[in-house]
């Protein structure tokens, strides 16, 4: 076996951002990804510019290892075949809404008759219950919605989001979590069900920590609480950047040391800097109150100065990096993550890979992302349908 | 009711928040989760604000597990702290490069114990490369991996995310998916294995769909304030009483949808705008009539309007108007949790539901070696000759 999800089928009717990049880590798992597309295809091969060639630069990132197969759902005929692909699938993930699944006889219920020990798992923007139940979600609507905006920018200017896509991936990962759970559950008792994620869970799961510091502190202060309210951090800045630090307990010898060659003689004494500057760098309480301290300190350094005099007093210290000075950093060579995946039209890109390192069950990137209904008839005709059925199906616009 | 990883044991020698979590989200799967501290306490601890004198980071990143303190400098506790692992399924650690093997906790000792114990190596940066050795910081990595240079106000600089945890929490849940991956090939086999993650691949893993602009041009995609490269119209918008309504049309039925909610119908096939990739080539020509027109009525109105034809749309929320708002208390996506040590506290919810086997109940954790003597005499092993 490579993968640890080798020899599982997968049916995906999602779209987007979120069910793609849950079906992606299942296909780099190993699992066998038929991705169900309408016949004007999936909606991020129209999110572009920009393009790569005439595929989405997105749509490109989030399916690769997957096979293609128009179908249109919305038909009866449609239905038809994605419940006989459930039917011998272990895997079956909607992205359709809460009760939409339901009203075209696709949800767990329905599907659970001809598949008992199908998983089936379900993606929801909001959650399946509460008066937001039925309206669709989009990335920034739920970083708004699930306080996360209120951590960038400035009180009284527009608000800023994430640029990272992260309600629609970190809940992709969720779903993919959920789904080998209950696989592994699975193995040992023989027993399908249902999970369910959503967008909103996400975020607000994974903002736990601002809850619990909100609701009883024993006072209103630390990193959790200050940076609410704090205005944008860009890190310290230096002669040709910006970097952060932290600094590590040392002995005073070195901390006076270091704060003379950077010229700080004052701050020596300075209560804020004191136990090795742990209140006056990073998360400390003092660090955004000292910060213009340091930064006059590293007025005449470059990043890299700064970063290597940071490290001679074994602290911590990176430079703040854009996508092309990282890209070519050694460190991410190191890291052997960006992939080239070839694809039959757009031709080579590159793309970040599976994260997980396993010894055995190695997750691999084996094919690109696929041409719109690309494998239709390859997987048509596997699930036993002749020419004639597939030209009727073709005839009826269900299939391109 | 026995959660997917009854009979499964995690030994969790993490510390702050990404091994944490990781253990805590398996703990909420039904495992038995033990948390292993050195007797002067993690770096959690230090970090505030408490919460009646415990560290929230400590409180919240150590649900559903029981806490031991063992001295892995004494010989004594090393082999208390072998004979765990001989009975555990999974172990975590995220030490320096040498640290773990020095306490004798290393991969091949560790194999060659328990076969079947699935090994977790986390690390910030990677084992190998110049940044081997830097601590994986939740604000150096979000400096390091790129993160920071696609977020901020349109033509300023790159900013920090000011909740520092997501990059942690973000390399947890990855983590949790690969144990979950083991598990079930170890239903297969009948082996373990080792996995390696790395807090900056994690990173970079998130940031897929914005580094895949990167690729496709060779360009930087600049901090856009709340808007997005690649679907438009995506972002907030300033309404008549000065607050924003953030605005998502991501499906192209929404977008007919919207220009009725808008009251803007010529707009809908105005050939310029009648698709995502039409409306990103055309940005700079419809944003402002979209602005204009937001600029006409107060914030509840689009709401409502938007709300009806079924566009995505939200108010900026925060803690207040989330905490009891119906969709976070009828989803538990926010609950309340009773603790024995720090009274009831606002916590996160589960992030999955199960039809058969649901995940919980969510477990307050407790304070430093609260549970040692407990999980000791469990386990068989004597504390005696302990300090």
């Amino acid at each position: 076996m490579s993968g640890a999800l080798a020899g599982y089928t997968v049916v995906d009717v999602t779209q987007g951002l979120c069910g793609p990049f849950a079906s992606l880590r299942l296909g780099d798992a190993g699992a066998e990804v038929l991705k169900i597309e309408p016949p004007v295809g999936d909606v991020a091969r129209g999110m572009g510019p920009p393009f790569v060639g005439d595929e989405s630069a997105v749509f490109l990132s989030l399916n690769r290892n997957k096979k293609s197969l128009t179908l249109d759902v919305m038909h009866p005929e449609g239905r038809d075949v994605v419940r006989r692909l459930i039917a011998g699938a272990d895997v079956f993930l909607e992205d359709l809404g809460p009760g939409e699944a339901e009203k075209w006889g696709l949800g767990y219920e329905d599907v659970q008759k001809i598949n008992p020990k199908l998983v089936y798992c379900a993606i929801s923007a909001f959650g399946e219950e509460g008066p937001l139940r039925d309206l669709p979600g989009a990335e920034l609507v739920v970083q708004a919605m699930a306080d996360y905006t209120n951590s960038l920018g400035r009180i009284g200017e527009p608000p800023v989001r994430l640029g990272s896509d992260v309600a629609s991936l970190n809940t992709g990962i969720f779903a993919s979590q959920a789904i080998t759970a209950a696989l592994f559950h699975r193995a040992r008792t023989g027993e399908g069900q249902r999970v369910a994620v959503s967008l909103l869970g996400t975020l607000l799961h994974m903002r736990g920590i601002m809850w619990t510091a909100m609701s009883d502190p024993d006072d209103w202060y630390g990193f959790h609480l200050d940076h609410y309210t704090k205005p944008p951090d860009h890190g310290y800045k230096t002669k040709d950047g910006q970097v952060y630090f932290g600094l590590r307990r040392g002995n005073s010898e070195d901390w006076d040391r270091l704060l003379i060659t950077l010229g700080m003689v004052e701050t020596l004494n300075d209560p804020r800097f004191a136990g090795w500057g742990r209140d006056a760098t990073s998360i400390g309480r003092y660090a955004a109150e000292v910060k213009p301290l340091w930064e006059q300190g590293f007025k005449e350094m470059t990043n890299e100065e700064v970063v290597r005099l940071i490290h001679e007093f074994n602290g911590d210290a990176v430079p703040f990096m854009d996508y092309p000075t990282l890209f070519a950093h050694p460190q991410v060579e190191a890291l052997n993550i960006v992939q080239d995946i070839e694809h039959p039209t757009a031709g080579l890109f590159k793309t970040i890979g599976p994260v997980w390192r396993f010894a055995e069950t190695k997750a691999e990137i084996h094919s690109p992302p696929p041409t719109l209904g690309q494998h239709t008839e390859e997987v048509l005709g596997r699930l036993g349908l002749t020419n004639e059925q597939i030209q009727h199906l073709r005839t009826q616009g269900i299939i391109r | 009711m026995p959660g997917i990883l009854d009979g499964i044991r995690v030994f969790d020698l993490t510390i702050a928040a990404v091994g944490p979590w990781a253990s805590k989200l398996l703990g909420e799967l039904g495992a038995d989760v033990i948390k292993v501290e050195a007797p002067e306490g993690e770096l959690s601890h230090v970090i505030p604000p408490p919460i009646k004198g415990t560290a929230v980071l400590y409180i919240s990143a150590n649900f559903n597990k029981r806490h031991i303190v063992l001295d892995l400098k004494q010989e004594g506790d090393r082999a208390i702290a072998l004979k765990i692992l001989e009975k555990s399924d999974v172990f975590i650690q995220n030490m320096r490069p040498g640290a773990v093997e020095r306490l004798g906790l290393g991969y091949d000792v560790a194999a060659q114990l328990n076969p079947r114990l699935i090994y977790v190596a986390a690390s910030a940066y990677g084992r190998t490369g110049p940044m081997a050795k830097e601590a994986g910081i939740d604000p150096n990595l979000q400096a390091f991996s790129g993160w920071c240079s696609i977020t901020g106000q349109p033509g300023g600089q790159g900013e920090m995310f000011r909740h520092l945890a997501h990059l942690d929490i973000n390399t947890s849940t990855m983590i949790v998916e690969s144990v979950l991956q083991a598990l079930l090939a170890r239903e297969k086999t009948g082996k373990g294995q080792k996995i390696e993650i790395e807090m900056l691949a994690a990173a970079l893993s998130l940031q897929t769909t914005r580094v895949a602009e990167y690729f496709a041009t060779a360009e930087q995609p600049q901090p856009m304030g709340s808007a997005v490269t690649t679907t438009v119209p995506h972002q907030a918008f300033l309404c008549e009483d000065q607050k924003y309504i953030a605005v998502g049309v991501v499906r192209e039925e929404q977008w007919p949808r919207f220009c009725q909610a808008v009251k803007l119908e010529d707009l809908r096939n105005d050939p310029r705008f009648v698709t995502n990739t039409k409306r990103v080539e055309h940005r700079a020509e419809l944003i402002p009539l979209l602005e204009e027109r937001f600029r006409t009525k107060p914030a509840a109105w689009w709401a409502i309007r938007l709300t009806k034809e079924r566009v995505p749309n939200s108010r900026i929320m925060d803690f207040e108007a989330l905490r009891y708002h119906p969709q976070a208390v009828q989803n538990g996506h926010i609950v309340d949790l009773e603790t024995p040590h720090w009274g009831t506290l606002s916590v996160d919810g589960l992030p999955w539901r199960f039809s058969k086997t649901p995940a919980g109940p969510i477990r307050p954790g407790g304070l430093k070696g609260e549970h040692t003597e407990e999980v000791l005499r469990e386990l068989g092993l004597s504390s005696r000759g302990r300090e």
